[in-house]
């Protein structure tokens, strides 16, 4: 896939191919996308899989379930608003619900790092457990163990989920249409500026806590607001509502147009972004999801979700158009448009 | 170059005889050097943050006046634009007309 | 936020827009020297705007863009070592040098750092006594005084864990360079807010009455843009040629006087390699040998280093603006950000990265090419 570079270029010498796995590769951008494509689908190859959403719509029998499995990572454990443990169940349950499935059961497995106090242990178990009650889901399988001090960054937890399919209400990311409303469910860049003022470094402070949350009974509220006429769902983790949105232009083969007006940033996020040079349309965040649904129903499904408290900042940012297929574009302030594309790997603060 | 963006100082103190604040960002706060602007600077004056270091106090009049001057010439009709565009006999030191 | 959001009110920036776009009579070509700048003109698609009245050309601005192969090549080697805590600001961590970025040292096991100040830097090295502590020193004037306080403060404290790799570089040489090139077609510039802020701008009086260019002190935000490009069409539509303060809200003549008293106190004036465009004497800061203790090419063994210098190379007709980005053949194909063959398309300021990133979906001007759909 490298570009042939003929030989009287010379330039500073082209690092066409990683050879070894880097940190951006888990960010959510253009690397993660590129590491899936070309080192896991090449041998692994399910249909389900390469559909590439959130979650893999299987048969057992006659029923239709919907899996999904994610990995958590974080710095630091515990932070303002949660911890990894809660964002270990809602993550997956979200995944779950964003393809308008019934989240039931899920498998927790722990790699701890030798040397983690057992209070941090019991207090990330203890949340995960309450989060769990709150999603009313039951965690029925899990496993742990243990590496060397040195090789695990604390705890790392997985979790993979089952949900009940609904056959009446299946958004995927190929279903976005020209015409169709892109709405958030809340405000932006919440959990990844919270994050970031708890690590050490940057060294700032904000009243930000991590939006982490279980989605599944506001997503209930869409799916009654709509009839059942949700095309899209997706929660925007890594890699921010930027990212997702390009994911789906790209799954759905649509162009899609959003209006920076309209971004709902809160306060402190905006403050962070603008201090360490952050785009907040890059910045993670754990509770929200942007939804696709077709233009005459979006006003109505706007107002059903501020009816939540989880959606009292819901709105429309933008619309599906013909043009410009697989790019996301946003209007600006100016009234110009410009490209809002997936970056190659992690934001990294600026000087600039 | 050069991410510098203004912030409120709530709070200043000296550390080991560095004078440092704390500066809000319209809802973060961080610390900054403040030794550039310690002369001139108090609590609740606003300064120009890059990299930690406060690099100027805010002209707090200067950022009104160039503000109300953007938003009047905005205002105005083209006839006005016309007469607005031969520029002063001499150059102003400091300043747009 | 307040003395920032007011800056970027669409009415006003649109009306002011137009007010250029009338006003000229002919088409000017103007120059930002100051990555912030290009940022902003790009993101906020200003040139699109003016398309009729002005062509900016974007200038040398972004220190992570000049700084040159070989402090890249020494910075990887340094933060290869295992006694060293390699301390940066974020954006200079993807930079390719000769055959390695900070990021890929930091995937091998490199303790590399990222840090919002220099000051952070130092308290490292208090914090870990048993490492080296380098910090890379990056820069034009504005973080020239930051970088000063370090080694300073360093100093005051008996930080002797402490050192810099140095690669400051100031303006006013870069402006001489441009104007003395042959094909020159900049007629007027931009200068940078913030390294005015500190500098002052009697540097460039001289330069605007020898060369007879407007140069019109500006900040960072749409409507300082605006208003900039409007103060410098202005000029030129009257003949004039002289240094015009738009920051006026940070920007006084003096400059900050503190901080240009630190910065000669720790540097001095030296000869600097800019990437993509070769030496310009005395247009860089290097360390006084009274704080050479601090340097960090002095604390190590860095001579051996061979840097792959490239005999030709685009990155320089972008950063000088003989080309826009688009018009290198390498421009979305070969380089991209994710594989970025030169330095202006990976820094978030440079000018290639912006024009990527913030690409053109907008109605392509002759030879541009879209950002999407190229080879992978």
């Amino acid at each position: 896939m490298s570009a042939t570079i003929s030989g009287n270029i010379s330039c500073a010498v082209p690092i066409a191919t990683h050879d070894r796995v880097v940190l951006g590769h888990g960010s959510g951008g253009k690397l993660s996308a590129a590491l899936l494509k070309e080192h896991f689908l090449p041998h692994l190859h399910s249909h389900a899989l390469r559909m590439l959403g959130d979650g893999a719509i299987v048969s057992a029998g006659r029923t239709q379930v919907v899996l999904s499995t994610d990995t958590f990572v974080v710095n630091p454990l515990e932070f303002p608003g949660g911890d990894i443990g809660v964002l270990a169940i809602n993550g997956t349950v979200n995944d779950i619900a964003m393809m308008g499935a019934t989240p039931a059961y899920l498998t927790a497995g722990f790699i701890i790092e030798e040397g983690l106090p057992m209070e941090v242990l019991d207090r990330i178990v203890a949340s995960m457990a309450r989060a769990a009650t709150v999603a009313g889901v039951q965690v029925v399988a899990g496993d742990t163990k243990v590496v060397e001090h040195g090789k695990g960054d604390g705890l790392f937890i997985n979790t993979t989920g089952l949900g009940l399919a609904n056959s009446e209400f299946r958004p995927l990311p190929t279903s976005a249409r020209a015409g169709d409303a892109v709405l958030v469910s809340g405000s932006i860049g919440v959990h990844g500026i919270t994050i970031l003022s708890a690590r050490e470094g940057l060294d700032f402070q904000v009243d930000l806590a991590s939006d982490t949350a279980c989605l599944y009974p506001l997503v209930e509220v869409l799916r009654r607001a709509t009839d059942d006429h949700v095309a899209t769902l997706r929660d925007p983790t890594r890699g921010g509502v930027a990212s997702t949105l390009n994911e789906i232009a790209s799954a759905s083969n649509v162009g899609i147009e959003i209006d920076e007006a309209s971004l709902p940033v809160p306060t402190g996020v905006a403050g962070a972004c603008e201090m360490l040079g952050l785009d907040p349309l890059y910045v993670a965040n754990e509770g929200i999801f942007v939804a696709f649904v077709p233009e005459h129903l979006a006003d109505k499904a706007v107002e059903a979700m501020r009816g939540h408290p989880l959606g009292r900042e819901a709105r429309r940012i933008g619309k599906v158009i013909d043009d410009h297929r697989g790019l996301v574009v946003m209007r600006t302030g100016l009234g110009g448009t410009r490209v809002v594309d997936m970056l190659p790997g992690d934001q990294l603060p600026r000087i600039c | 170059m050069c991410l510098g963006i203004p912030g409120k100082i709530i709070d200043i103190r000296a550390d080991r005889g560095l004078p440092m604040g704390t500066i809000d960002f319209g809802g973060v706060r961080r610390e900054a050097c403040l030794a550039y602007v310690a002369d001139e600077v108090t609590m609740g004056d606003y300064v120009i943050v890059h990299v930690g270091f406060a690099i100027s106090k805010v002209d707090e009049a200067e950022a009104k006046r160039t503000f109300e001057v953007l938003r009047d010439m905005s205002q105005l009709e083209e006839l006005e634009w016309v007469a607005e565009a031969i520029p002063p006999a001499s150059p102003v030191p400091g300043g747009a007309p | 936020m307040k003395y920032l959001s007011e800056y970027r009110d669409g009415t006003i920036g649109r009306a002011l827009a137009d007010r250029i776009n009338h006003t000229a009579t002919r088409r000017w070509t103007l120059m930002e020297l100051c990555g912030g700048q290009t940022h902003t003109i790009v993101r906020q698609g200003i040139d699109a705007l003016l398309e009729g009245a002005v062509e900016m050309i974007h200038g040398p601005g972004c220190p992570v863009c000049v700084t040159p192969l070989e402090q890249i090549d020494r910075a990887v080697h340094l933060a290869s070592r295992p006694d060293v805590i390699f301390a940066s600001f974020g954006d200079m961590l993807r930079v390719p040098g000769s055959d390695c970025d900070l990021l890929r040292v930091k995937a091998r096991g490199g303790n590399i750092r990222i840090v919002y100040s220099p000051l952070d830097a130092v308290t490292l090295a208090t914090r870990n006594p048993d490492k080296q502590v380098v910090f890379f020193a990056v820069g034009f004037e504005t973080t020239a005084p930051a970088n000063a306080m370090a080694v300073w403060r360093a100093a005051q404290l008996g930080v002797s864990n402490f050192s810099m790799l140095v690669s400051h570089v100031t303006v006013p040489p870069a402006m001489l360079a441009i104007l003395d090139a042959p094909d020159n077609r900049v007629q007027g510039f931009l200068a940078a807010g913030h390294v005015c802020t500190v500098m002052g701008w009697d540097e460039y009086e001289p330069i605007a009455a020898k060369y007879k260019v407007p140069i019109v002190v500006t900040g960072f935000e749409p409507l300082d843009l605006l208003e900039g490009i409007w103060l410098a069409v202005r000029q030129l539509e009257s003949g004039q040629a002289f240094v015009e303060n738009q920051y006026v809200r940070s920007v006084r003549r003096e400059g900050n006087v503190a901080a240009q008293a630190l910065v000669s106190k720790i540097f001095r004036l030296s000869d600097r390699k800019w990437r993509g465009i070769g030496e310009i004497p005395a247009s860089g800061l290097a360390l006084r040998e009274e704080y050479a203790d601090f340097d960090a090419e002095r604390r190590f063994a860095l001579d051996d280093i061979t840097t792959n210098e490239p005999v030709e190379c685009r990155s320089g007709d972008v950063l000088r603006g003989r080309i826009k980005p688009y018009e290198c053949p390498m421009f979305g194909t070969a380089c991209t950000p994710e594989r970025p063959m030169g330095a202006p398309m990976v820094s978030s300021e440079g000018a290639c990265a912006a024009y990527f990133n913030y690409g053109r979906a907008r109605p392509a001007a002759a030879g541009a090419s879209t950002p999407r759909g190229e080879a992978q």
